[in-house]
């Protein structure tokens, strides 16, 4: 009847930033999972003869002030970011959907506590509270992941309290109950169809916070320790260095970059 | 001389016509009226008419304004026009106003950017437009302080401002009581007057024969009839126009009301229902005995659905009791929504709903085949989402749904007021035969007194207006033992 009746569907077409951000994250995940197969080598061997020296058959991206690989490196570098933060990601999600859906579910007092604990934690910087995290566990991975997942589980816990409240709200949920459906049912018919797609954004968008947390961390020599490759400690190691040997340094900005435009694109891609 | 004439409009979605060759003439003074249901191709011409169609739809035809020809075929040229000859009433005026601005100033917007008028004497303009249209000293308001016929009269005179003589209405009732309709159609008569020019397109019966003037029956995109409303009122010529008068719940046949000999199925005792603190009823009781149905009606928000809500046990009352027959199994007790897709999961295909509910129940159940057929559906309808089957259709899964449940006691909330007439007779019809067959006892609450007074075995009419507190039982029919006080 309105004039929006007639209105033909959207002509669907490739989302093409989602085929790109998949694109780049897979030459990732390729170089990080298949790298030390096609050019064997060791990311910590150090030889100061080759110190800074150009790339060769056996380093491809040349050495660093050290004389270590920077493409071994890099490789490392890029699994160990990464997996901290899908681990993170990871744990954060699952935390956020079953204490959001249990606020939602159950409001009340338990709903007012989550909130309130949700809200407290929005309050602080987030890198602050990795910082603690990782004053108690120094330098390690756990102590990242620890820190990471009580950051990014606030976003997931909002988001999934936000949809899930308005979805039990709704008559489909109602006339569900009414027909005599449990709430494992509702929360799987009805729910989690409507905070998936969600769920995938926050989680890509997570991904890139985490990565870009640990290389800021990093950065400032509060994070992973040397001599472990990451990210962050890879560019600030290399930083005196920019005026001898530029490409060494642009190696794991680069990698970085592409990193968190994949993600970046895989996650604000969604339809509307 | 016509203010519009129109020549040969036609609507195609590639091969697809969706509306055949149609001319028509708009004349000072006498409104036209288009008459059809949901997919008719009505809100389409009236797009075509103003360039205003989807851009992946194309139309033909000639449109003559005045003394200027115009190609359907080339919307641009339409834009010049807005405004200042075609105005549109928007459907549901009270969305399109903005929120956050003083009527007065919407008004005068127009006056100063469609007429060009320096700000001061737009809203100068625009306060005389409101007083005549008996809205003196509302222009300081915003929107949510007017009431859904102020509104309407605001986009009026807003629609007016640039001056246009054609006004074309799109569905100007939609979402106002039976008793704002009236209000509407003289308001839109009176703005017309003896030189301008009204297109109304609609659904509802009622409104074109008080519009009155000259009728098109439109039906899939094509003319069914033509002629003065009065005359196609009187003795309808078409098949498919007879049919849609006779779906009119005012022209439907009572039910014979029987004498009830069920047992009690529901029953309420001294009821008292409250919303964010008012009470909507107060002091009502009343039984439903198996295979009755009791008709429940009266304006938005006095409270039809809490109460039916309240007897689910949805809403707790404020007051009184809720008895329910022990022998019922606690899930006997169902409800049909107003808007039936919103009533479905919205991702999951109808077949695998119903086959959810098949697997939710052990021991002897209804077959979903044979219920289809009961219900005139069509198996294949079941491999499609609840967006993509028609109102009725959806309606009627809706029905099979709980059927399957076995109910002994349905709430139907509005079921059919999206529904067009002639579907709303027939998933009416449908609900009542069920209920009798299987012994349901049916609430059945709509706004339609007609609907309701043709098809309860009972009436409640809540209407906070006539009794000091809470609903009373306006209509009541003491041959069915409805113990109502």
């Amino acid at each position: 009847m309105s004039a929006l009746d007639i209105h033909a569907a959207p002509r669907r077409g490739l989302p093409w930033s989602r085929v790109i951000g998949s694109v780049l994250l897979l030459m990732v995940a390729a170089l990080a999972a298949l790298g030390s197969l096609v050019v064997p080598g060791d990311p910590f061997a150090q030889s100061l003869a080759k110190a800074l020296s150009g790339p060769e058959p056996a380093a491809p991206l040349g050495y660093d002030h050290l004389g270590r690989s920077i493409y071994h490196r890099l490789v490392h570098a890029l699994r160990l970011s990464p997996l901290i933060a899908l681990a993170a990601v990871a744990t954060a999600g699952a935390a956020g959907l079953i204490l959001g859906s249990l606020a939602a579910a159950r409001g009340g007092w338990i709903d007012r506590a989550l909130v309130m604990l949700a809200d407290a934690l929005l309050a602080l910087p987030g890198l602050l509270l990795v910082l603690i995290v990782l004053a108690m566990m120094p330098g390690t991975a756990v102590g990242f992941w620890a820190g990471l997942s009580l950051v990014l589980w606030v976003e997931f816990f909002r988001l999934t309290r936000a949809a899930t409240r308005e979805t039990l709200a709704s008559p489909a949920v109602q006339a569900s109950r009414l027909l005599g459906f449990g709430p494992a049912y509702v929360f799987r018919i009805h729910v989690w169809p409507e905070i998936a797609p969600m769920m995938l954004t926050a989680a890509a968008f997570g991904t890139a916070t985490a990565i870009m947390a640990i290389a800021a961390l990093g950065f400032v020599y509060v994070g992973m320790r040397a001599p472990a490759p990451e990210l962050g400690l890879m560019m600030v190691e290399l930083l005196p260095y920019w005026r001898e040997a530029p490409m060494a340094l642009l190696s794991p900005v680069i990698a970085t970059f592409v990193l968190l435009l994949g993600l970046t694109l895989l996650a604000g891609s969604r339809e509307q | 001389m016509s203010l519009l004439k129109a020549e040969d409009i036609t609507v195609r979605d590639g091969g697809t016509t969706l509306l055949a060759p149609l001319s028509l003439s708009l004349e000072p003074g006498e409104p036209l009226v288009v008459l059809g249901e949901t997919g008719s191709g009505k809100s389409l011409m009236a797009q075509a008419l103003m360039g205003t169609l989807p851009p992946e739809l194309q139309a033909t035809g000639h449109v003559a304004l005045g003394n200027r020809e115009l190609n359907a075929g080339d919307p641009d040229r339409f834009r010049g026009l807005w405004g200042r000859e075609i105005g549109v009433l928007p459907q549901e005026p009270w969305l399109s106003l903005d929120p956050l601005m003083r009527v007065d100033r919407q008004v005068a917007e127009a006056h100063a950017l469609v007429r060009g008028l320096s700000r001061r004497d737009a809203l100068a303009r625009a306060s005389v437009d409101l007083d005549a249209l008996g809205l003196s000293g509302a222009g300081a308001s915003y929107p949510h302080q007017l009431s859904g016929g102020m509104a309407q009269r605001v986009a009026i005179a807003a629609a007016r401002a640039g001056g246009a003589r054609i006004v074309i209405a799109d569905e100007p009732t939609k979402g106002l009581d039976a008793a704002r309709r009236d209000d509407v159609a003289n308001l839109l008569l009176t703005e017309m007057g003896e030189t301008g020019g009204i297109l109304v397109i609609t659904h509802d019966l009622a409104l074109a024969r008080r519009i009155g003037g000259r009728l098109i029956v439109l039906r899939a995109g094509a003319v069914v009839e033509r002629g003065t409303t009065r005359e196609i009122f009187a003795a309808p010529r078409a098949a498919y126009t007879k049919e849609l008068f006779a779906a009119d719940p005012e022209n439907w046949t009572p039910r014979r009301q029987r004498a009830a000999t069920g047992a009690t199925v529901i029953g309420a005792k001294d009821l008292s229902v409250a919303r964010a603190g008012r009470t909507l009823f107060s002091g009502l009781s009343f039984e439903i005995l198996a295979g009755g149905i009791l008709g429940v009606t009266g304006p938005s928000g006095c409270g039809k659905s809490s109460l039916g809500d309240a007897l689910l046990g949805l809403v707790a009352p404020a007051q009184g009791t809720v008895a329910r027959t022990p022998e019922a199994h606690p899930f006997a007790f169902q409800k049909l929504y107003q808007d039936p897709v919103a009533a479905f999961p919205r991702k999951r295909s109808l077949g695998k709903t119903l086959q959810d509910m098949q697997g939710l129940i052990k021991g002897q159940q209804p077959k979903i085949e044979t219920l289809l057929d009961a219900l005139g559906l069509d198996p294949r309808l079941l491999a499609r989402r609840p967006g993509a089957v028609s109102g009725g259709e959806l309606q009627r899964f809706a029905l099979l749904r709980i059927l399957l449940r076995q109910p002994r006691f349905v709430f139907a909330d509005e079921p059919t007021s999206r529904l067009d007439p002639i579907t709303q007779a027939k998933v009416i019809e449908l609900f009542v035969r069920t209920a009798v067959q299987d012994n349901v006892a049916l609430m059945l609450v709509s706004h339609d007194p007609a609907l309701i007074r043709n098809t309860g075995d009972a009436v409640l009419s809540l209407d906070p207006a006539s009794p000091p507190v809470g609903g009373e039982l306006a209509e009541t029919t003491p041959a069915a033992s409805f113990g109502v006080s």
